[in-house]
């Protein structure tokens, strides 16, 4: 479903690929048919730019987007946040020349951005990229655009093709790699992605902007204004056409796709202390898949959000949403509706001079409908899952530069009942230029309807359930950090981990007999490692950013487990990633940017390693007219990022790219 | 999840917010100091964004950036325009009393004094030349410091700079996470 070249969820081929996979392989050989293949900121090295030194160099616009409170749960500057976490900025994105969301994503250096087909990724941190064929998804990020959560409870996964927003309006996304559950809640496992649309008075006029390129065309417009003095707005539309990547061997892989966007932001500050957003957007779209009628993807979401600051400096934000998409594919082959409905409260006080509590609630209510195919269904085919949860933190001060933070969560999910997710914290600022942190916290992925209600059947034989008992997987987290700014022009950080999981999910037989299989929580294991990455500014024109992750996972079957499909069904990841980025400031307001990255060797299935390159020139001609140059995967004519059992290759591209202003 | 689920994680929020929003005492938070640092450095940054009256100034003639009344930056303001220059012209920080129709300063943050408070300050330079700057206090000048979304950011005033003379750039303008704008035909914002 996540991933794998853009397939239907319930692709029969997919099925297949499984059966085969668990050796029923009489049934499944008949059905299967041919296998399918032929088809670069300151906020980030170090402790932020907290020096008025550092802040000289900055442009008013750089001024402006720097946090002195966090907006979200933290009520502390973002340089001070004591876990992993780097911070994508609006100038980033822009100066990338990416304009999807995965592709933005690869910015991060503690994600791993896995291309798959046109329109899938496969997108994790420290490691579990799953697999696909053993269905076995890429399920233990938080995914949140605004505050709204966009991983799909029916497997805990993202579904990239329907996440998008016009880069032009992001503020800055923040990418935090180890788990959130105490603040974010479950599925925060390895990590949360938390991106954040700029206020619409932050993009006021005109705005159209066309691009174009081998892999594909994208034509964007927006316009920004304002109604008296307390009311911004924006609306957008967009629509772009990606053309189809290739297979392994270089031919044509059909996966082409299309989606138009619309959407709007109004922002509106009734008292100098009271702000009021709503925003919304709906999107519809068409994807191509090899062999098998197209897919179509169509939805929206409606969201508002109220901030009230109160006197003493903390906030009050109460938010709202309501979001809906539509999967499927026509002709029988199934597709599926879900309708989320979302309440947020979230409130920050000071009791005395020691002690900052953040404490909220949510309740969340989502509906599934799902007509599957013959071969794949769900029982019940609709539900109401009902998820609520409750959470508090405290920053403790023990002294001026010492901080310890508790926090806990209780959440309530519709298959497991209550969970506790604690989470300890603590926070050394020996000096204004560094920051030492250490951490303990627990988070659980939770199960969902596929988890627990898929009912998959080869003809009229039931050859896999969900696990009528199948429990939440667990993960322990020991993490410590830190952040240093060396001097002015050079700054890092480095996080060190070490992450126990338990009951992963596996595939057991049936108690008597073989089938129906049905999944289990049989398997164990850890994995430890670190990201590290640094930014160092050569001259005030140009910036190096620097970035290395290694990651080892040590997995095993619990005593008693079938082992069927090994320990690596839980993920194909690379042991090491490194970057290097390189930003130019050049006369005559040229931008040039470069960006390396190597990926090691994927281990079971296994895959080479891979070096790409991309790279972008951009020339701001004037206030009105911007032109720019983007490559992408120059090195390569195309490159596979995951096995070629599962994905197509990514071809080398180009895009030239026009935005105008008015 | 069953309604009782619902309602037993409903009343520990509610216990939480209970205990920690009554009873409780406030207090201040300790992020000034950063907030400090980035008003001190938005300051000179303002001037490229504004065209003020008259003829244009020598070259090299300095720019002054003005403190009216209580400072509250100290050398922060010093170190923040250190090297810096507004095209061509160096800046210089005056720290003044009070408030005067021909103070020579370009642009005045009015932080008010014994003598003079920040709304006397502002009727002092009514009409005058000058970009003033408050800091969210009742009396707001041409821009005015506002914390918004977890950032320091400002309101501007573009009726009060027509008034004064000055014109200030749409660029700057759409940083501002307000705008009165100004009533005569002209610039637009």
């Amino acid at each position: 479903m996540g991933s794998g070249r853009g397939r239907g969820f319930f692709s029969p081929r997919r099925l297949c690929a499984i059966a085969a996979g668990v050796v029923i392989s009489g049934l499944a050989g008949a059905a299967c048919g041919q296998d399918q293949p032929t088809g670069p900121a300151a906020a980030n090295g170090g402790a932020g730019p907290s020096r008025v030194e550092d802040l000289r160099d900055l442009s008013i616009d750089q001024l402006a987007q720097i946090q002195v409170t966090s907006v979200a749960k933290s009520p502390e500057p973002l340089s001070d946040a004591p876990a992993a976490i780097y911070v994508i900025t609006h100038d980033d994105i822009i100066r990338s020349g990416a304009i999807s969301l995965p592709e933005i994503l690869r910015l991060a250096p503690n994600l791993d951005v896995v291309q798959t087909s046109a329109s899938s990724y496969i997108i994790t941190a420290r490691g579990f990229s799953g697999d696909a064929t053993a269905q076995n998804f890429t399920n233990k990020l938080l995914v949140l655009i605004d505050g709204r959560s966009v991983y799909t409870p029916l497997y805990s996964g993202v579904y990239w093709d329907v996440q998008d927003v016009p880069p032009e309006d992001i503020e800055r996304i923040e990418v935090i790699s180890g788990p959130g559950a105490t603040l974010w809640g479950a599925n925060a496992v390895n990590g949360v992605i938390n991106i954040i649309t700029r206020p619409s008075s932050q993009t006021q006029g005109g705005l159209i902007d066309v691009a174009g390129g081998s892999l594909g065309t994208s034509v964007g417009v927006q316009y920004g204004g304002r109604i008296g003095d307390d009311l911004s707005y924006r609306v957008y539309a967009k629509s772009f056409t990606e053309y189809h990547t290739v297979t392994a061997s270089g031919a044509r892989a059909d996966d082409a796709w299309s989606k138009p966007q619309g959407g709007f932001r109004l922002d509106w500050t009734p008292t100098a202390v009271d702000s009021v957003t709503f925003q919304g957007d709906a999107y519809s779209g068409e994807e191509a898949q090899a062999g098998e009628p197209d897919q179509y993807i169509s939805g929206g979401d409606i969201e508002t959000r109220w901030t009230h600051a109160w006197q003493d400096g903390s906030s009050l934000q109460v938010q709202a949403y309501y979001d809906q998409t539509d999967r499927g594919t026509p002709e029988g082959n199934g597709h599926f509706t879900l309708d989320t409905y979302d309440l947020d409260v979230q409130d920050s006080f000071a009791p005395d001079a020691r002690n900052e509590l953040v404490f909220g609630g949510g309740l969340r209510f989502s509906r599934y409908s799902i007509a599957g195919a013959a071969a794949l269904l769900f029982a019940p085919p609709s539900r109401w899952l009902d998820l609520s949860n409750a959470f508090v933190q405290d920053t403790f001060s023990v002294t001026p530069t010492l901080k310890l933070i508790a926090g806990l969560k209780l959440e309530d999910d519709p298959y497991s009942g209550l969970s506790v997710l604690p989470d300890l914290r603590l926070s050394w600022k020996p000096i204004d230029q560094a920051l030492l942190w250490a951490a303990v916290s627990r988070a659980i992925r939770s199960p969902t309807p596929f988890d627990r209600d898929v009912v998959e059947k080869i003809g009229p034989i039931v050859y896999l359930i969900g696990g009528p008992d199948f429990q939440p997987e667990t993960l322990t987290a020991y993490e410590s950090g830190a952040r240093v700014q060396v001097t002015p022009r050079l700054s890092f950080s480095i996080s060190g981990y070490y992450n126990a999981y338990d009951d992963l999910k596996t595939i057991e037989p049936a108690p008597s007999g073989f089938i129906p299989l049905r999944w289990g929580n049989m398997m164990r294991g850890d994995t430890y490692g670190f990201e590290a990455w640094g930014e160092y500014r050569v001259t005030p024109w140009w910036r190096l950013v620097a970035s290395f992750d290694d990651l080892e996972k040590r997995l095993s079957f619990k005593p008693g487990a079938s082992g069927l499909l090994g320990v690596a069904q839980a993920g194909d990841d690379p042991e090491h990633q490194a970057s290097l980025k390189s930003s130019m400031d050049l006369p005559h307001n040229i931008t040039l940017d470069a960006d390396l990255r190597y990926v090691s060797a994927l281990p079971d299935p296994a895959l080479p390693a891979y070096v790409e390159l991309n790279s972008r020139i951009g020339w701001n001609i004037n206030d009105h007219v911007q032109l720019s140059l983007s490559g992408f995967n120059l090195l390569h004519a195309h490159h596979l990022e995951f096995p070629a059992s599962e994905a197509n290759a990514v071809p080398r591209s180009v895009l030239a790219e026009l935005r105008l202003r008015f | 999840m069953t309604w009782t689920g619902v309602v037993r994680v409903a009343a520990t929020g509610l216990v939480l917010f209970g205990l920690v929003r009554f009873g409780l005492t406030s207090s201040a938070r300790a992020q000034e100091s950063l907030a400090t640092d980035i008003k001190a450095a938005y300051l000179y940054k303002f001037a490229p964004f504004v065209v003020w009256p008259g003829p244009p100034p020598a070259a090299d003639a300095p720019f002054a950036v003005c403190v009216v009344g209580a400072d509250p930056f100290g050398s922060v303001l010093d170190r923040a325009v250190a090297g810096q220059k507004v095209g061509a012209r160096p800046i210089i920080v005056r720290r003044l009393a009070a408030a005067a129709r021909d103070m020579p300063c370009q642009i005045a943050f009015l932080a008010g004094g014994r003598g003079q408070g920040v709304k006397d300050e502002l009727a002092a330079l009514h009409g005058a030349p000058v970009l003033t700057v408050t800091d969210g206090g009742a009396a707001a000048g041409v821009v005015d410091f506002a914390i918004a979304q977890g950032r320091v950011r400002f309101r501007i005033d573009d009726e009060t700079a027509a008034e004064d003379g000055l014109t200030i750039s749409s660029k700057l303008l759409s940083l501002a996470v307000s705008v009165r704008p100004r009533k005569t035909s002209g610039a637009t914002p």
